[in-house]
């Protein structure tokens, strides 16, 4: 027992000791490295932050979705923990990129914030998610509670390919995907430096979420430990 | 506000919440360990005791 507790706090030193490496190799290359854009100059350095945390951000709300359709198919806690831990960080990672985008937008646009189609519906999902969270701590019984969190956690995920159509389907002020786009690789599109400072910094992004995702989780399991222990004597 | 401005306001915003954030989950994660132990080590005592 204590040797399994000590070789999973080793992985999770090492990912955290990963994540160090990778965030602060991302910094030197977005704010040494990177050449300013030619349009926007050096507010674009805000882009290697943005574009990680709303991509971290989707990846946790996919985890979300995924252990939320886990749940409700088989029933087992650890799906459900999983979603659980994976919201709470999704919101973390969603509620970043909106204030990155807001500072962005003060100088690029001239506003802190504006009703556009991508921001409107990225606060949407920030909603989706928070509410998710009340709603599992607003529902004593923990069944109920996680069968009505993954059916909204299923639901939000809904949000997700919305708010990557909306720059195509809407006239909006944010620009449309440089990266992601399907007429063009990345690479001839963005400088080769650029896209470098974007990866480490996505790298770096990936490495600290799947270390805090291994740390919320384990909190998740021992407080459903605590509760057993609990429950079995009564207490 | 220059640009460098605005960069170091998101550069320290993002890294102060994470920092915070991780430091607040490690709290969460130490309390909840210390209870499971307390619980476990009291429970091995009850078992040892009916034995």
């Amino acid at each position: 027992m204590a040797q399994s507790t000590n070789a999973i706090r080793k992985r999770k030193g090492i990912l955290g000791g990963l994540a160090i490496v990778a965030i602060v190799t991302g910094l030197g290359w977005s704010l040494l490295v990177a050449p300013p854009d030619a349009y926007q100059g050096e507010v674009q350095r805000i882009m290697y932050l943005h574009l990680p945390s709303i991509l971290t951000a989707y990846l946790s709300y996919f985890l979300v979705f995924i252990g939320s359709g886990m749940y409700l198919w088989k029933r087992e806690k650890k799906d459900d923990l999983l979603a659980h831990a994976a919201a709470e960080l999704g919101v973390l990672f969603t509620a970043l990129t909106i204030i990155e985008g807001s500072i962005w937008g003060k100088p690029t646009w001239g506003v802190w914030w504006t009703w556009d189609a991508r921001l409107t519906l990225t606060a949407i999902l920030l909603l989706i998610y928070a509410g998710y969270l009340m709603l599992r701590s607003s529902i004593d019984d923990e069944q109920r509670a996680a069968s009505a969190a993954a059916i909204l956690g299923i639901i939000g995920f809904l949000d997700i390919p919305l708010i990557h159509m909306s720059v195509y389907w809407w006239r909006t002020l944010h620009q449309p995907p440089s990266i992601l786009r399907p007429d063009k690789a990345p690479w001839e599109n963005v400088h080769p430096a650029m896209l470098t400072a974007l990866a480490i910094s996505f790298v770096g992004f990936l490495l600290l979420y799947f270390y805090l995702l291994s740390l919320r989780y384990r909190v998740g399991e021992m407080r459903q430990e605590i509760k057993a222990l609990r429950l079995e004597r009564g207490v | 506000m220059g640009p460098w401005g605005y960069v170091s306001l998101a550069y320290g915003i993002v890294w102060g919440v994470i920092v915070v954030y991780w430091f607040v989950l490690k709290r969460r994660y130490r309390a909840a360990e210390t209870e499971l132990n307390r619980l476990r080590s009291s429970e091995a005592a009850v078992s040892h005791d009916k034995n």
